[in-house]
């Protein structure tokens, strides 16, 4: 029996090398297959990753910010592009901010965007952090740094390619990178973060070379945006109301609804690239199928002399299947190979030109996915030709030889 | 003697891509100020590196008996043009900038299908040494 299987074996394969253009062209549509499978899952599965990651990385459920910031910068695209943005308000707006009923914690934050830096040709996003006080940042620090950020050191975003000791130049103070953080799939990754003595000392070297922070003349203690924690059992509109009542010339922003703008582009995109994969399945499918319909036509005489020669309508059935899934095999691989050419080579590119939070699934999820692509594509295209395995296997051998003459 | 010169075509081919790519398409980041960076320099390897493939793959056309030694060399320049972009020439800082998204990742794709081309260029004409 082996013996026979065997013998099929090296049959299909010596089939398959005879017709070298067939064979590439049910190779190739199987690889299209694939690769519109593989590609599109890994594409959607980031979206959704990344859209876990944003709120993880979030944390807070109001933001206030100075009433000018939103017509100065999109606070959304700020958290998505990594767009650099500074305005300020007075530092007081934390202490009064933890003096309304329900709030549990606030932590300051001071933005600075860079001149354009000694590494690049962008503007990077300075981002200055109260370590006490931080509920939002400091967990994501810690996960990389076993300490607190010194005095001119600073953490990277894992886009920003520093190596940690090296010294980058931020108007002209040498911080030193003390960790790279972990990649978040956001605009947060392409910002560093330092302490506020850091910041105080990077927002006097800017006043130097005169880009103002001041909002009074006197006065040079500012903050950017305070994230707000509310306290368990308080409805959070009501505290978003209460702070906007309490405080003025300041903007209270529900994360919520920044999270869920962000949720519904997401979900608009997925449906779009599930949309055009289930087409370019159901196309190939039929294409597959009417191809390995025409082929029955081609071989029948040749599965006539194969019956002739004492093969079994079983045997021949085999063999077609056979030389189907070999070619989805080939396929299937040829097609998630050159998808992950594509979509881990080109991720940046992607997440640029969608401008959603995107983050990379893990390793072991990617392997699953793309065996489970391949498994696919040998089941498809073995399906695809069960109809002509079937005609071919029952080939009358009479007729089909003299059909032939 | 087809199977010797198809690798050639190819190469030739992607070349093309290569060196066009580099001031265009594949250029690195552009600068509002009018200012060059490293990921500038990187671009102008890369040009060089595309024209040089670009005349051993003519020569592997043209060239009988020294195909086998034009194809070998060609995988050495392939070599140094993946190399050339960020390990040999630093490029931008931020891993979002053109020069990293799109240049680096589809010139080393480039350079390894040339250098895939070129390798098996060479099995198929090891015999006219």
């Amino acid at each position: 029996m082996s013996k026979t299987m065997a013998g099929m074996s090296s049959l299909s394969v010596k089939n398959l090398k005879r017709k070298p253009g067939r064979t590439i062209a049910l190779v190739l549509l199987t690889a299209f297959l694939a690769l519109a499978v593989f590609g599109g899952s890994v594409v959607v599965l980031s979206l959704r990753n990344g859209l876990q990651s944003l709120e993880a990385r979030l944390g807070a459920d109001i933001i206030l910010v100075p009433s000018e910031a939103q017509s100065k910068v999109s606070f959304q695209n700020m958290f998505l592009q990594g767009t650099t943005g500074a305005f300020y308000m007075d530092a007081s707006v934390t202490e009064k901010a933890l003096e309304v009923p329900g709030v549990e914690k606030a932590a300051p934050q001071v933005f600075l965007a860079s001149l354009k830096a000694d590494c690049c040709s962008i503007k990077i996003q300075v981002i200055g952090i109260d370590p006490e006080k931080d509920f939002t940042v400091q967990p994501w620090i810690a996960r990389s740094l076993t300490g607190e950020l010194g005095d001119l050191e600073v953490a990277v975003g894992c886009k920003v390619e520093a190596d940690i000791g090296e010294i980058i130049r931020i108007y002209e103070q040498r911080c030193k990178v003390v960790a790279r953080l972990e990649p978040t799939g956001t605009g947060l990754d392409t910002a560093v973060y330092c302490n506020m003595d850091t910041m105080n000392k990077l927002l006097a070297a800017a006043e130097a070379k005169g880009i103002s922070h001041k909002i009074t003349s006197n006065d040079d203690s500012v903050v950017s945006a305070v994230y707000i924690k509310v306290k368990d059992g308080y409805d959070i509109d009501t505290v978003n109301t209460a702070l906007t009542g309490k405080l003025r010339k300041v903007t209270a922003v529900r994360t919520r609804s920044m999270i869920t703008g962000v949720s519904d582009s997401l979900a608009g995109v997925s449906r779009t690239i599930t949309t055009m994969v289930i087409v370019i399945w159901v196309l190939a499918f039929v294409i597959l199928l009417l191809a390995y319909i025409l082929i029955v036509r081609e071989r029948s005489r040749e599965f006539a002399v194969l019956r002739l020669l004492g093969a079994s309508r079983k045997m021949l059935g085999r063999m077609a299947l056979l030389e189907s899934a070999a070619c989805g095999l080939l396929g299937g691989i040829l097609g998630v190979v050159a998808a992950a050419v594509g979509v881990f080579a080109f991720a940046s590119l992607i997440e640029n030109s969608l401008g959603l939070p995107y983050l990379m699934p893990a390793f072991f999820s990617v392997i699953l996915l793309a065996a489970g692509t391949v498994l696919l594509s040998v089941a498809v295209s073995a399906a695809a030709s069960a109809i002509s395995a079937w005609r071919l296997s029952r080939v009358n051998p009479g007729t089909a030889l003299r059909e032939g003459n | 003697m087809k199977k010797q010169i198809i690798p050639g075509c190819v190469m030739l081919v992607l070349s093309l891509v290569i060196s066009i790519g580099s001031f265009t398409f594949l250029s690195p980041c552009v600068h509002e100020d009018g200012s060059v960076g490293a990921c500038w320099w990187a671009g102008r390897a890369l040009l060089g590196l595309g024209c040089l493939l670009g005349v051993l793959a003519v020569l592997t056309l043209v060239s009988g008996r020294a195909r086998f030694g034009t194809y070998l060399s060609s995988i050495a320049v392939c070599v140094l043009g993946i190399l050339t972009p960020g390990t040999l020439i630093n490029l931008c800082r931020m891993s979002s900038m053109h020069c990293r998204a799109v240049m680096q990742p589809a010139m080393i794709i480039l350079f390894s299908i040339s250098a895939i081309a070129a390798a098996i260029g060479a099995w198929v004409s090891r015999r006219d040494k």
